[in-house]
């Protein structure tokens, strides 16, 4: 069951590839602001379905949270715009490892500061040796795309 | 001025994770599936109006452009889904690995095969060590 689980967890990860590299061509007919706008409100319309028929909690309760916990949806809003912005520039490849990084390196800062009632998990040796990886990472996917990209316009 | 598409991308990820760790407190609430749901119809309130008063491109393109490249929007359904439903049978770590690894390995291919419209980039060394020291650095974080 759960590799099953983790296969579905894969196959997760590769629609959202394929997301970004589907709205990066039609964001450069189209553009980067009309290209966010259309994929919340397919978005929206395929949730809607998805809630009436699969939804257990309340959408309700959501005139009740504190209001913190509703301003995440700017950073929703955010973070689909600067990737529609920098795949046309960069490449499907580097935008993916970048924001990867950026993620997970502010994750491990939310997790050693336990910020947003979240657990805390300090920042210990195998994580100081992971943000290492994570910026070679970054320097490598830097030097791979400037060689790919030189290679094109040579 | 490709330094701040970088810029961007990383900005991207560290919004990402912010709005992760916010949106689990509002799911215990409201529950997961609604809370997703809330993202995207309040964001398409927020994109509607930023489209009103800053949209310099052609959202009309949308009806003569190749129906696949509209995709976009279920696709980011479809990610959010698994993850909802994978998480309580192997946890967050195993999650998020596996949905990274599957990312990274589709977007190697989809670039170096050109595929869904993206601009075609050979894989070349660098990329290939990039993604392998990534992988050590997720299994080193979870």
């Amino acid at each position: 069951m759960s590799i099953l689980m983790i296969l579905f967890t894969f196959l997760g990860g590769i629609t959202l590839s394929a997301q970004s590299a589907i709205n990066g061509t039609f964001s450069r007919k189209a553009g980067t602001i009309e290209t966010t706008l259309l994929t919340f409100l397919s978005g929206t319309l395929f949730l809607a379905i998805l809630v009436l028929f699969f939804g257990q909690g309340n959408v309700l309760a959501i005139l009740e949270v504190p209001k913190w916990q509703l301003s995440a949806v700017f950073l929703g809003v955010l973070f689909l715009l600067f990737i529609i912005a920098a795949v046309p520039k960069i490449g499907v490849i580097a935008t993916n490892i970048t924001v990867i990084i950026g993620q997970l390196v502010i994750g491990i800062v939310i997790d050693h500061f336990g910020w947003f009632n979240s657990l805390v998990i300090n920042l210990d040796m195998k994580r100081y040796f992971s943000l290492l990886f994570m910026m070679i990472a970054l320097y490598f996917i830097y030097k791979g795309n400037k060689r790919s990209i030189e290679e094109i316009s040579a | 001025m490709r330094y701040i598409s970088y810029i961007l991308a990383l900005l991207a990820g560290a919004v990402l994770s912010f709005e992760g760790a916010i949106y689990g407190e509002l799911g215990k609430t409201i529950g997961k599936l609604e809370t997703s749901f809330y993202n995207f119809f309040v964001g398409s309130i927020i994109l509607g109006l930023l489209w009103l008063f800053f949209g310099k491109g052609k959202l009309s393109y949308a009806v003569k452009a190749p129906k696949w490249t509209l995709l976009g929007g279920v696709l980011g359904v479809v990610y959010l889904t698994s993850i909802v439903i994978s998480v309580p049978f192997v946890g967050v770590g195993i999650t998020m690995v596996a949905v990274i690894i599957g990312q990274l390995i589709m977007s190697m291919v989809i670039e170096h095969y050109g595929w869904l419209g993206s601009k075609k980039f050979r894989i070349n060394k660098e990329k290939v060590l990039a993604v392998i020291s990534m992988i050590i650095a997720l299994i080193l974080v979870y």
